[in-house]
């Protein structure tokens, strides 16, 4: 009987603290808003934390954009060929990239680079009392550190995602003509006639959205790094893990509600 | 009768289980320095904190100008942090900008200065600290006593009302502890009132007008350095005999 209480009192315990944290992770959300449209906002803080983030993004995002191209025509190639269906290849790189691989595995690996430094720099910041300075001298650390770096990356990661997927459709039209003679021009066309509009925007508004998750918990994270090195180091691990899993998860829904609504 | 231009009433604070403030009571007046001596986790830095609003007490008042301010939210606070600054343990110092950066920060945000007229400012109080032309130097290239003293100029750049140091002179040698106290002592004469955590008794004598003595959670001692070196309060004199 004992064991049972102490079992229950100890979910309740947790699941205590899993609201707070999720109330906590809104709160942050919301202040974030609020600090973006009142007075001061610091635009030069904003450039410098897209070329922080976004621009220094750009390598990976090439990488990664080349490399699912080339992977993704090659396999679909291969595999199509088999029935006939060469000629369809364009087509299903082109959308599988537009609507899913480009803003998924551009996100995965910036959740990897930005997020994880975005909460060793905040946790960092927060162990050695320089957010308790911040917000001595009468300044908000949502409004100098979290605004600059959300739309930092709500701006630059739809703009990576892009570039991730015409990087990709230059990978596929590559192994398209080398490895199944489609000329770049009939490869163009099929990718172009394929897809939407509202396919590219599936793509610019899950990265936004997987921008967003990215940027709040890593600054949440960071805000409450306790316990020195040790846990800036946890910080930065729990931000990576977290933000990967929720942007799997959000986007199945994200692709749901497109699917449902055009 | 002059105004109190802070005060303390009965302020209670904890961390969990463990008590840290049980009905603490103080009063500081314009130009008054406070020193704030007691054993190690006596909650000395927490009632700073509490003061300046990084910590919240359970209960209790918290008056600046008699106005109360323990229940405002962070930007209501704001106008507060102004006028009452902050000079931590460590300096604190933006580890990612220069000394410059670090000391015009304020000014940056809360006044509407030119650019011109911040650099003067950063640079007159550069030379108050004693580190005329470092404005370049990054906080990593500087002593802690350096750190220390660009943290100190920062948080007395908006000419604040009432500084809180917390341990100005903690692990410093000597020189560095001298070069600390004599700008605290400037800056008193400046008439600034002070709040001073310090461990170290000979500079808490040197500058103080009070000095207050806190032991499990209560204040046992409140009065001027003289009387503070000839109480006979069986605490206060373990305090000094183990500073000697």
């Amino acid at each position: 009987m004992r064991t049972l209480s102490y079992q229950l009192s100890s979910i309740s315990l947790q699941l205590k603290r899993f609201f707070i944290f999720i109330g906590e992770i809104f709160a942050l959300f919301f202040e974030t808003i609020r600090c973006t449209f009142s007075s001061p906002f610091y635009f030069s803080r904003l450039m410098e934390q897209i070329t922080h983030i976004g621009y220094g993004s750009t390598s990976i995002t090439v990488v990664i954009g080349l490399t699912m191209g080339l992977v993704m025509t090659l396999n679909f190639g291969y595999g199509l060929a088999k029935f006939g269906g060469t000629l369809y290849v364009p087509a299903v790189v082109s959308l599988s990239l537009a609507r899913e691989m480009a803003p998924l595995f551009t996100s995965l690996l910036v959740a990897g680079r930005v997020g994880s430094g975005i909460a060793a720099e905040i946790g960092a910041m927060n162990v050695t009392q320089q957010i308790d300075a911040i917000r001595a001298l009468g300044t908000s650390p949502v409004r100098v550190l979290v605004v600059p770096r959300f739309w930092a990356l709500v701006l630059s990661l739809p703009l990576l995602s892009a570039l991730s997927f015409a990087v990709g459709i230059l990978g596929g039209l590559i192994v398209c003509k080398t490895e199944f003679d489609i000329i770049p021009g009939l490869y163009l066309y099929k990718v172009f006639s394929t897809v939407k509009f509202h396919d590219y925007m599936s793509g610019l508004v899950k990265s936004a959205v997987f921008a967003g998750i990215i940027t709040i918990f890593a600054c949440y994270k960071g805000l409450n790094t306790r316990d020195g090195t040790k846990g800036v180091g946890l910080t930065t691990t729990w931000v990576v893990v977290t933000a990967s899993i929720l942007i799997l998860v959000t986007d199945f829904f994200i692709s749901k509600i497109f699917l449902v609504i055009w | 009768m002059e105004q109190n231009l802070l005060e303390l009433k009965n302020i209670h604070k904890s961390f969990g289980e463990n008590l840290i403030h049980q009905g603490v009571s103080l009063t500081l007046k314009k130009g008054e320095s406070l020193g704030l001596l007691g054993g190690s986790g006596t909650g000395k830095s927490v009632l700073l904190r509490s003061i300046i609003g990084l910590e919240r007490i359970d209960r209790g008042e918290i008056l600046f100008h008699q106005e109360r301010i323990e229940h405002l939210s962070e930007n209501q606070l704001t106008p507060y942090r102004i006028k009452m600054s902050y000079s931590f343990q460590n300096g604190a110092l933006f580890d990612s900008v220069n000394v410059f950066e670090n000391i015009a920060y304020p000014l940056f945000e809360h006044t509407k200065l030119s650019y011109d007229e911040i650099k003067t400012k950063v640079a007159d109080m550069l030379k108050l600290i004693d580190l005329e032309g470092k404005e370049e130097l990054m906080p990593s290239d500087l002593s802690g006593g350096m750190q220390k003293r660009v943290g100190m100029a920062r948080s007395m750049i908006l000419n604040p009302e009432i500084i809180l140091y917390d341990e100005p002179t903690a692990g410093l040698d000597p020189a560095n502890t001298l070069n600390v106290v004599s700008l605290m002592q400037k800056l008193k004469q400046k008439g600034i009132a002070s709040i001073f955590v310090t461990h170290d008794i000979s500079s808490a004598i040197m500058l103080c007008d009070r000095i207050i003595v806190l032991h499990q959670g209560k204040i046992i001692f409140n009065d001027t350095p003289m009387h503070f070196q000839r109480s006979d309060n069986p605490i206060v004199q373990k305090f000094i005999n183990s500073k000697e």
